[in-house]
């Protein structure tokens, strides 16, 4: 004889525990936003990009201390051919970028697409709260992405050194706020506009493609722009620029400024005004973002 | 019960520009299951976006549970739940991560959510599917997980619009049954709907909007049930007219059917009466059945 399962109704409990009101309403949003650019609880595709250019950010710190490794070991004398802080912010910068590309109209657009936007509106959840949630798990992202490759490298590098580990980390701790200021550069630089154009763009491929045109292609044009000498005034079209305005700064922070090509720079710019433009992009994207919500939630 | 509003209103407007949505609207409805009913256009999807706090009255105010809807919002927003109208479900995530995550957005800590979800989506009859993505879900799944996560964080009220849309009848059926259920968790809801049927079904309270204005409040037995019994007379309808006249009652003729009701006595011992004094006969007795269609209607002016 075959035994039958058995269902047992339950009914609804009431709960009766902890409420975390409108602070976990924010940490709620913000985790769901880390989860989202990594694509965790989605499909396996939505996971490869992301995980990807993760992959992209913090290998060549890995090599380069491998490489350092194996030189000290293998040759104590030999100068290491491998980049500093400062150059490898140009490795993650782009990788920011792609970042900031994909994940930007991911943390938006399928919340206002999807219609979703109406359940946080029935949560204790104010419109900047929830802008300000994703913004925080985007910028969350980035600094991983500028720092992580960092601190390997600066611990790393200690641990070869031959002055000893501790002694070689206070030699290089003057590197540490330089590293945090030019992380925040970047961050600046990327993200409010990304989520300024993921507000905007209904679709997430659309946003993505607008970014990349912004500054990528913004910074060719800048450049043409700059050398189109006929127009008065064209050398202020570098400042259009803003793929590249960061790493004008970032040498400035780490005192290389004139070591680059970059054009806002061979166009007769102080680093202090690409900090300005950085700035104001951010401010006035960060505005249109919260305003824009207030009106949508 | 208690009759402590759990809904007022005082004055309250409402207008997108020129477009005037709610007028003078006041009501107090006390705990229970209210019905929210009205043409398209009414104003029933305004009144509950006010109550929710995300539009502001242009004129008077709102009060839910007790705390005022524009100025207490996060405290209204933190014991009720909604379930929209229209999608508001991300396609790409299984119903128990959604339903989870709305349990945490209300403020529920992650275990808490988690098992909650298991639970609220197991009692709308959801459990061998909340592990698949809710793309591949039917309109039906999709309404019920929308009413999932409406309760998920046991609200004390959940605004309920339009449930039974897009379901085809059977749907219809299991959401209803799953609405009238609700009551009996303590919570209390307020459902919108242009289908009078469907409050019929589930309310025991009617808030009827017409045109931005409140055409009827209270309880849905005073005023479905009026006490006016229908008879089909066989014989001198004339001459039963007449006595039930002489008797006190009022009486509406039309053909051999007669609509008689009384304030002062009891319409069916004068019906009784009347034929037995006139010697008619009848093919029909009872109580006439007012739906809420014909109270709206009639108020309405249709």
């Amino acid at each position: 004889m075959t035994e039958r399962g058995v269902v047992f109704d339950l009914g609804y409990t009431p709960h009766e525990g902890e409420r975390r009101g409108r602070r976990g309403a924010i940490t709620t949003t913000y985790r769901d936003g880390l989860n989202r650019v990594f694509g965790i609880h989605r499909r396996a595709r939505k996971k490869i990009l992301p995980w990807l250019l993760v992959v992209f950010a913090v290998l060549p710190a890995v090599v380069f201390v491998g490489f350092a490794f194996l030189l000290s070991t293998f040759a104590p004398e030999a100068e290491s051919p491998f980049g500093s802080h400062a150059d490898y912010f140009g490795i993650t910068g782009t990788v920011v970028l792609l970042f900031v590309a994909l994940g930007a109209p991911e943390l938006l657009i399928p919340d206002r697409r999807e219609g979703v936007l109406a359940i946080y509106s029935s949560r204790p959840l104010r419109p900047d709260d929830y802008v300000g949630a994703r913004a925080a798990s985007l910028l969350t992202v980035i600094a991983g992405f500028m720092l992580i490759p960092q601190i390997l490298m600066y611990i790393g590098f200690a641990a070869l050194s031959s002055d000893g580990f501790f002694k070689a980390l206070g030699t290089n701790a003057d590197a540490i706020p330089k590293i945090l200021a030019a992380a925040a550069v970047y961050a600046l630089a990327a993200a409010p506009l990304g989520l300024l154009i993921s507000t905007i763009a209904s679709r997430k491929a659309a946003a993505t493609g607008i970014y990349f045109g912004v500054m990528l292609i913004g910074t060719a044009l800048a450049a043409a722009l700059v050398e189109a000498s006929g127009v008065p005034g064209h050398r202020f079209a570098a400042l259009l620029g803003l793929g590249e305005l960061p790493a004008h700064v970032n040498d400035w922070i780490f005192g290389r400024v004139g070591s680059s090509d970059l054009v806002v720079e061979s166009s007769g710019f102080d680093p202090w005004v690409s900090l300005v433009v950085i700035l104001v992009v951010a401010g006035v994207s960060s505005a249109v973002v919260v305003w824009r919500y207030r009106r949508i939630m | 019960m208690d009759d402590t509003p759990i809904l007022s209103a005082r004055d309250l407007g409402f207008a997108y520009g020129s477009i005037v949505a709610l007028h003078s609207v006041d009501f107090d409805l006390p705990a229970g299951r209210i019905g929210l009913v009205g043409a398209n256009g009414a104003g029933k999807t305004t009144l509950i976006k006010i109550l929710l706090g995300i539009l502001h009255p242009t004129a008077g105010s709102a009060t839910v549970l007790g705390f005022d809807a524009t100025k207490d919002m996060l405290d209204v927003r933190s014991r009720i739940g909604y379930m929209p109208e229209g999608d508001c479900l991300p396609l790409d995530v299984t119903a128990s991560d959604f339903v989870a995550y709305s349990a945490g957005l209300a403020g529920l800590p992650r275990n808490a959510a988690r098992q909650r979800s298991s639970d609220v989506l197991t009692l709308v009859g959801l459990d061998e599917e909340r592990f698949r993505p809710l793309g591949g879900f039917s309109t039906g799944m999709k309404q019920r997980t929308k009413l999932a996560q409406a309760i998920v964080h046991d609200p004390e009220l959940v605004f309920l619009d339009e449930p039974t849309a897009g379901l085809d009848p059977e749907g219809r059926e299991e959401m209803l049954e799953l609405i009238s259920r609700l009551g009996g968790f303590g919570i209390n809801v307020l459902v919108s709907s242009h289908v009078l049927g469907d409050i019929e079904r589930t309310c025991d309270r009617v808030l009827m909007l017409d045109g931005g204005r409140v055409l009827r409040s209270g309880p849905l037995s005073h005023l479905v049930d009026a006490d006016v019994v229908s008879v089909d007379v066989i014989g001198d309808i004339s001459a039963v007219v007449e006595h039930l006249t002489a008797a006190g009652a009022t009486v509406e003729a039309s053909g051999s059917r007669l609509l008689v009701s009384s304030s002062d006595d009891d319409p069916f011992r004068l019906v009784r009466d009347a034929l037995a004094s006139t010697g008619s006969g009848m093919r029909s007795l009872g109580a006439k059945t007012t739906t809420l269609e014909d109270v709206f209607l009639e108020g309405s002016g249709v």
